[in-house]
């Protein structure tokens, strides 16, 4: 009962009429963000770090309009995906598999509101299950010592790397860089300056709305130098805009199996909505057989990566807020927002500021109507988005980037900082390398080096600390099983590619 | 295959020398048994050991990528996207934001294939139009420079 009274507080705040403007401004300006090419959640959220700031919002106002952003990204990524056959970041790929031929069918307004019912169910069942399992989690992690959220981190950093497919290397590789990137700077223990070259400017580190902004916006604009093809021509949605009952009842089932899928994906440490969304369309396509039309235009197959794509983004803040562990790329991001207010999420966030959490889960619940509400009738003005030009939206995106880097510290030295990591980026990304998981490990360096350090102050140098409790070891043995995922992933590939050629 | 191994023997390049400048982080006083050099140490032996396998064996992380290879045309134009981000960067304080942004958003229109009349009023209304957005409405100070004899 206690949850839900607090559930009650919460709404309170999230229904006061400031929060709601800002929860309608932030799925708007979310929902436009997904939509434009080279503009994803990520750089959304970040670039809105610094206006929350200047603006002088209050911690949960921010944390709300951050949250309804990436909800809005989320939502406005899929128009890009249907109408144009171009999903706009990796979980949206899934996406364009059976909703492009559905567009080109002509059921473009069907398959948009499909789309955003799935969406809003992903986003209600995994809602309901961060109010339930948040709690619980944030009470047992109170127990967490140092040597636990080291190992913790360790976890969420193998599993990343496990999870990664086909490059797990690579992968591991972009999380080192990130964690040596966050140890830039003074010291906070030692007081000692650590790999700054004597610049002033890196004194106190690299500000991460630099790193992200250079990172995902400057490495973007260079790669939208090759995309040539301008003024893509969408398929109109045309005909009925909604959906109808029987079509609805048509999906339900994939729609309920999906969103707990999905959120159970979101909940894992770097698992992230790109795995729940392929993982979903998968055993969807299994489990309707033959009769299903899966790839050229089922409903089924829509609605199946949509609701876990939206399940698992709101899943994702459950290790965020109980554990301060961010488990995809866009939750780093608002656990680095929140560190700039000096909030350390974490299970004792539950207690001391009830507050910013609930307000934060009610805040989902209504961002999640909003968007419903907002989107169906709002398809045909966002389809008109899409014809913008890449030579009017890459200079504003380059100049508002640059601003959002300049508000941090009002120095020109970031702005040079960030050119250089994007430049870094765009070659990482030329060569493969995953950069969300840079950014996972730049926002656990600190985290981890000081709960290493702390956990080994404790023990008195000894490392055996790492082992001493049974939530360590059982960590270990986790993080032991994804280290032998992918080996035993190719050792399988290679067996079954043998037996087709024998 | 080629620029995959030539970035990994940087990569391990980097980190030897970076294990060099770290080997020298010594607390001058310490309550800890651990220092400031342990952990920058291991994360940089474990880059340097995946820079190893990435150079060694390329081939098993490297799939067919969709990005289109880099071309001499591709190369400039990239080069020319930099050199204004540089500018942009060295210039904001100096000459103000407003005339900064209007010759940083004329010249990006142009390398992104805008003719030169809609590109110029872009850049107007860009350069104005988010001073007054960020400046004044959502309260971001931006410099003002050789414009700001106009401040009232």
């Amino acid at each position: 009962m206690d949850t839900l009274s607090y559930l009650g507080q919460g709404f309170d705040v999230a229904l006061s009429p400031n929060n709601l403007v800002t929860a309608l401004a932030g799925t708007t300006i979310g929902t436009i963000v997904g939509l434009l090419p080279g503009l994803g959640p990520i750089n959304g959220v970040a670039l809105l770090i610094p206006v929350a700031f200047a603006l002088g919002l209050p911690p949960e106002t921010a944390l709300i309009l951050l949250a309804s952003v990436y909800l809005g990204c989320e939502y406005g990524g899929r128009i890009s995906s249907i109408l144009l056959n171009i999903p706009g970041e990796a979980s949206a790929v899934m996406t364009t598999l059976d909703g492009h031929p559905l567009a080109k069918q002509g059921k473009g307004g069907i398959a948009l509101s499909i789309s955003a019912w799935s969406s809003f169910i992903g986003g209600l069942i995994a809602t309901i299950g961060v109010t339930i399992f948040a709690p619980l989690l944030a009470k047992w992690a109170v127990s967490f010592g140092p040597a636990e959220y080291f190992m913790l981190m360790v976890f969420a950093i193998v599993c990343l790397a496990g999870m990664a497919g086909d490059k797990p290397i690579k992968t591991a590789v972009a999380v080192l860089i990130g964690l040596m990137l966050a140890c830039v700077g003074i010291d906070a223990n030692s007081g000692v300056y650590r790999f700054t070259f004597g610049s002033l400017g890196l004194a106190d580190g690299i500000q991460f709305v630099v790193l992200v902004l250079g990172l995902f916006s400057v490495s973007e604009i260079l790669m939208l130098l090759e995309r040539t093809h301008q003024g893509q021509v969408a398929v109109k949605a045309s005909g009925r805009m909604l959906f109808n009952l029987k079509e609805g009842a048509f999906v339900l089932a994939t729609n309920l199996r999906s969103g707990v899928l999905g959120f159970i994906f979101g909940v894992l440490p770097g698992a992230g909505a790109t795995l729940a969304s392929a993982v979903s369309y998968m055993s969807e396509k299994r489990l309707a057989g033959h009769k299903g039309r899966f790839g050229d235009g089922d409903l089924r197959g829509l609605a199946a990566p949509e609701t876990a794509n939206s399940a698992s983004a709101c899943g994702s803040m459950i290790p965020m807020l109980t554990l301060g562990i961010p488990g995809s790329g866009t939750t780093a991001v608002m656990l680095g927002a929140l560190t700039l207010y000096n909030i350390t999420p974490g299970p004792l966030l539950f207690q001391h500021q009830p507050d910013i959490v609930w307000g934060l889960i009610a805040s989902l619940f209504v961002a999640n109507i909003i968007l419903i509400v907002m989107n169906i009738p709002m398809i045909k003005v966002f389809t008109r988005i899409l014809s913008v030009p890449n030579w009017t939206l890459v200079p504003a995106i380059a100049i508002i980037t640059s601003i959002g880097v300049y508000a941090v510290h009002a120095t020109t030295f970031d702005l040079f900082l960030m050119i250089a990591i994007g430049l870094f980026g765009y070659l990482l990304r030329k060569l493969d390398f995953p950069l969300s998981a840079l950014l996972l490990g730049f926002i656990l360096g600190h985290m981890m080096e000081s709960n290493l350090r702390r956990a080994l102050s404790i023990s008195n140098g000894d490392l055996g600390i790492l082992f001493s409790s049974p939530i360590t070891i059982g960590l270990w043995v986790l993080v032991a099983a994804m280290v032998a995922l992918p080996f035993w992933r190719r050792y399988r590939t290679k067996r079954s590619a043998a037996l087709a050629s024998a | 295959m080629l620029y995959q191994r030539l970035f990994a023997a940087s990569l391990l390049l980097a980190c030897l020398c970076l294990g060099f400048i770290a080997w020298g982080y010594q607390a001058p006083f310490s309550y800890e048994p651990v220092g400031p050099r342990a952990y920058p140490l291991m994360l940089l032996i474990l880059l340097a050991l995946g820079a190893l396998v990435l150079l060694v064996k390329p081939a098993m992380e490297s799939s067919e990528s969709d990005e289109p290879a880099l071309t001499r045309p591709m190369l400039i134009k990239a080069a020319i996207c930099l050199g204004l981000l540089l500018a942009l960067a060295a210039l904001f304080e100096r000459l103000g934001f407003i005339p900064t942004s209007i010759l940083f958003a004329l010249g990006m229109a142009r390398l992104f294939g805008g003719r030169w009349l809609p590109s110029a009023v872009l850049a107007l209304v860009l350069g104005v139009g988010l001073y007054f957005l960020f400046d004044r409405v959502l309260e971001v100070p931006l410099p003002l420079g050789v414009l700001s004899a106009l401040e009232i």
